[in-house]
């Protein structure tokens, strides 16, 4: 299993989930992307007279639109095919369902403010400048979120064992052997280019600090790979550096920097009480805008306009608009009847759909606070790659850890094969690897197989760099009055923030069609 | 091992069961199989319209007791078998395809491009069961093959005759037809066959 996991297969994932940079410039520097302007909240005019607009779709990207939309003079209906707002943005709590095709559950975590799992979206960086100024809007309550914590375990098979070590044990000790092997193999004579003997003394400090090595340029152990006792009644000593061949076995080398991206480096914020606090601020604005358990079926692009036919009740209703804004997960609308030019399906049938795979637990002792975790990630190298500790409710008797959150594909099918029982007897077998009793402490849990889940059956838009180039356009630009939307349709998939920069960018189009028709109030 | 078993009995898990009879749950077919059920090629959910009753309550039974879409990969035989469990379970199969039967089918467009003409000599293999113009035969309990999403017939036939379907005992037609899948030798005999399929009507 170790060796399924390539380093481009974590770069892929990692892109699925943000944090692709080096297709952002990429992009950049092919002209596709949007102007800055876009990017950011377009001021709309106010329209003189009303424009009828429809959103398919009640998750952020469509939230978004209407909230803004529905201010400046257009008429907004936005359908959602679930019995809930919020897409991916989606929190369960006590008695909430799990919509799942074939595996539907409902949640059973206890009544309590603290006890809570988020599904889809689960932090936010400070970056995500857009988003976090709609939580500040929307009177949405943050606090801040712990991703990275070098007291939290890393776990593989290959290494060690499989027994876990301390993540600031795996940061350090491998950083301190790199250091020492390069300061005793570099030589002077082999670097090219004018170096002083003060540059070669600075070069070997640099070394020396990065690995944190003795005067002789030997790595010894260092306090931050964490003491062996932390009695302070006695002096501090050094934890025995673990084997470097140890330490090279594993692939844990392909994560490892995961929290140093851009999208996951410190300082990240969750809002109080669920990432679909959210939902429920924009739902405060839009909420009578919003019409559940209306799905499309027919979307007619005309001439001016288009005709969107949607089943509810049983029943198929039409509606009319002047624009329609799509944020139906693009495999989908595959199945939808249309009059879209053949590029254009093309493209959206040509971005695979992701399987992200999720599992939450609530756990009637908060243990891993006695190990001296709070929040973070164990790294794990299993299917369930990931356990995160909850940063919020610190010690309070219970806790929803997320037992489990991968990237891989492949992990992601393995898992939504099993019916939920399994899936957690998974999770429990493979965490019982970093926690020894873990499984005594599950209380109840609920898994998030996205590939599976009702109107999305898929989690996030699998783009690469190849997509990116040929459709990213075709998509992003607007068949007559039809823009696609959503993290789909951004360079940010698998983020709220991406699904924000849509819906600007479809915004800011129709807002400069509305300014050269001069139907905007002066 | 032995405890954590136990433990993982213990762990207290609820599935939504019941309650889907109103015709209204069925929407939720449409959303993968797409407007009418013609079918989804974004999601390889085939086109289910126009499919005979009798076949398509078959092929439910037979993802609801495994007998199809259990190898691990059939990956959309997968996701449709908790599917098939379901209905079966709640007592909904047969409602289930009530529903689909009244659905509007439409001819779907091609996507598989073969050689026809050799496709036709092919074919000659297939008519006693499926009948000269793909109409199938319910005596026979062979499903009509013209007006199905073809890219779907490629991946049957694969599947068939790469052992992931056809092979659970229960699935008794499911045998016949993978033992008849061996005239067809190739990749590309199955296109040609498939190509040839899409012109019967």
């Amino acid at each position: 299993m170790q060796n399924r996991y390539s380093r481009r297969d974590f770069l892929h994932a990692a892109g699925a989930l943000g944090g692709s940079t080096a297709a952002f410039r990429a992009a950049m520097a092919l002209g596709l992307l949007p102007v800055a302007a876009h990017a950011q909240r377009p001021e709309l005019g106010t329209l003189k007279k009303p424009k009828k607009v429809l959103v398919l779709g009640a998750g952020i990207s469509g939230l978004t639109a209407a909230y803004e939309l529905s201010r400046k003079g257009y008429e907004v209906q936005v359908l959602e095919a679930s019995f809930r707002a919020g897409g991916r943005n989606m929190t369960v709590r006590n008695g909430d369902r799990i919509d799942e095709t074939g595996f539907p559950q409902v949640c059973n975590f206890d009544k309590d403010p603290d006890l809570f799992f988020n599904c889809g979206p689960a932090r936010i960086p400070g970056h995500h400048q857009e988003l976090l100024k709609y939580c500040q809007e929307l009177d949405v309550e943050l606090a801040p979120f712990i991703n990275d914590n070098r007291n939290a375990w890393v776990q593989d098979d290959a290494m060690f064992g499989g027994k876990p070590v301390r993540a600031r044990e795996y940061f350090n000790d491998s950083r301190g052997f790199i250091a020492e092997l390069m300061a005793k193999s570099m030589k002077k004579e082999d670097l090219t280019g004018p170096m002083t003997a003060a540059d070669w003394e600075q070069l070997r400090e640099y070394l020396r600090q990065f690995g944190e090595l003795d005067p002789q340029f030997r790595y010894i152990g260092t306090a931050r790979s964490g003491l062996a006792k932390h009695d302070y009644t006695f002096p501090d000593q050094l934890k025995k550096p673990l084997s470097p061949s140890e330490l090279l076995k594993s692939r844990f080398m392909f994560i490892m920097s995961f929290g140093e991206t851009d999208d996951q480096a410190a300082m990240m914020m969750e809002p109080v009480g669920g990432m679909d606090r959210v939902v429920a601020g924009f739902m405060r604005k839009v909420g009578h805008l919003v019409q559940l358990e209306s799905q499309v079926q027919k979307i007619q692009v005309g001439s001016r306009g288009a005709e969107v036919t949607y089943r509810r009740n049983g029943e198929y209703v039409k509606a009319k608009a002047d624009y329609v804004l799509n944020c139906i997960p693009m495999h989908l609308l595959a199945g939808i009847e249309h009059n879209f030019p053949k590029e254009y399906v093309a493209g959206f049938t040509a971005i695979p759909r992701g399987r992200l795979f999720k599992i939450g637990l609530q756990m009637k002792e908060r243990f891993w606070e006695r190990e001296g975790i709070y929040g973070g990630i164990s790294w794990t190298l299993q299917d369930i790659q990931q356990i995160w500790y909850p940063a919020h409710g610190i010690h309070r008797k219970k806790g929803v850890v997320l037992a489990a959150y991968t990237f891989d594909q492949a992990a992601g099918e393995k898992f939504g094969r099993l019916s939920p029982a399994e899936r957690i007897k998974l999770a429990v077998e493979q965490g019982s690897k970093i926690h020894p009793d873990y499984g005594q402490y599950v209380e109840t849990g609920v898994t998030v197989a996205w590939h599976q889940m009702n109107h999305m059956l898929g989690c996030a838009a699998q783009w690469d760099e190849a997509l990116w180039k040929q459709w990213f356009k075709t998509l992003q630009t607007p068949i007559g009055s039809h823009y696609l939307m959503g993290d789909q349709v951004s360079y940010h998939p698998g983020w709220q923030e991406g699904a924000i920069a849509s819906a600007h960018h479809a915004m800011a189009d129709i807002d400069a069609r509305e300014r050269a028709a001069g139907t905007v109030a002066a | 091992m032995k405890r954590l078993k136990t433990i993982c009995t213990g762990i207290a898990l609820a599935l939504v069961v019941g309650s889907a009879s109103a015709g209204n749950d069925f929407d939720y077919c449409l959303l993968c199989h797409g407007a009418n059920a013609n079918g989804n090629y974004g999601i390889r959910a085939p086109k289910l319209s126009g499919m005979e009753p009798w076949y398509l309550a078959r092929q439910l039974e037979n993802f609801a007791i495994g007998a199809r879409g259990a190898a691990a990969e059939d990956g959309s035989g997968h996701e449709m078998r908790p599917v098939g469990l379901r209905l079966k379970t709640e007592g909904t199969l047969d409602d289930a395809v009530q529903f689909i039967g009244k659905l509007e089918s439409k001819r779907p467009a091609p996507t598989v491009n073969g050689d026809v003409a050799h496709g036709r000599e092919l074919y000659k293999n297939c008519v006693s069961c499926h009948g000269a113009k793909g109409e199938g035969n319910a005596s026979l309990n062979s499903p009509a093959l013209a007006s199905r999403s073809d890219w779907y017939l490629v991946t049957q036939l694969v599947n068939f005759q790469k052992g992931l379907r056809g092979v659970d005992e229960r699935d008794t037609y499911g045998a016949q037809m993978r033992a008849i899948v061996a005239t067809l030798p190739d990749d590309k005999a199955i296109t040609d066959v498939v190509a040839y399929i899409n012109t019967l009507k």
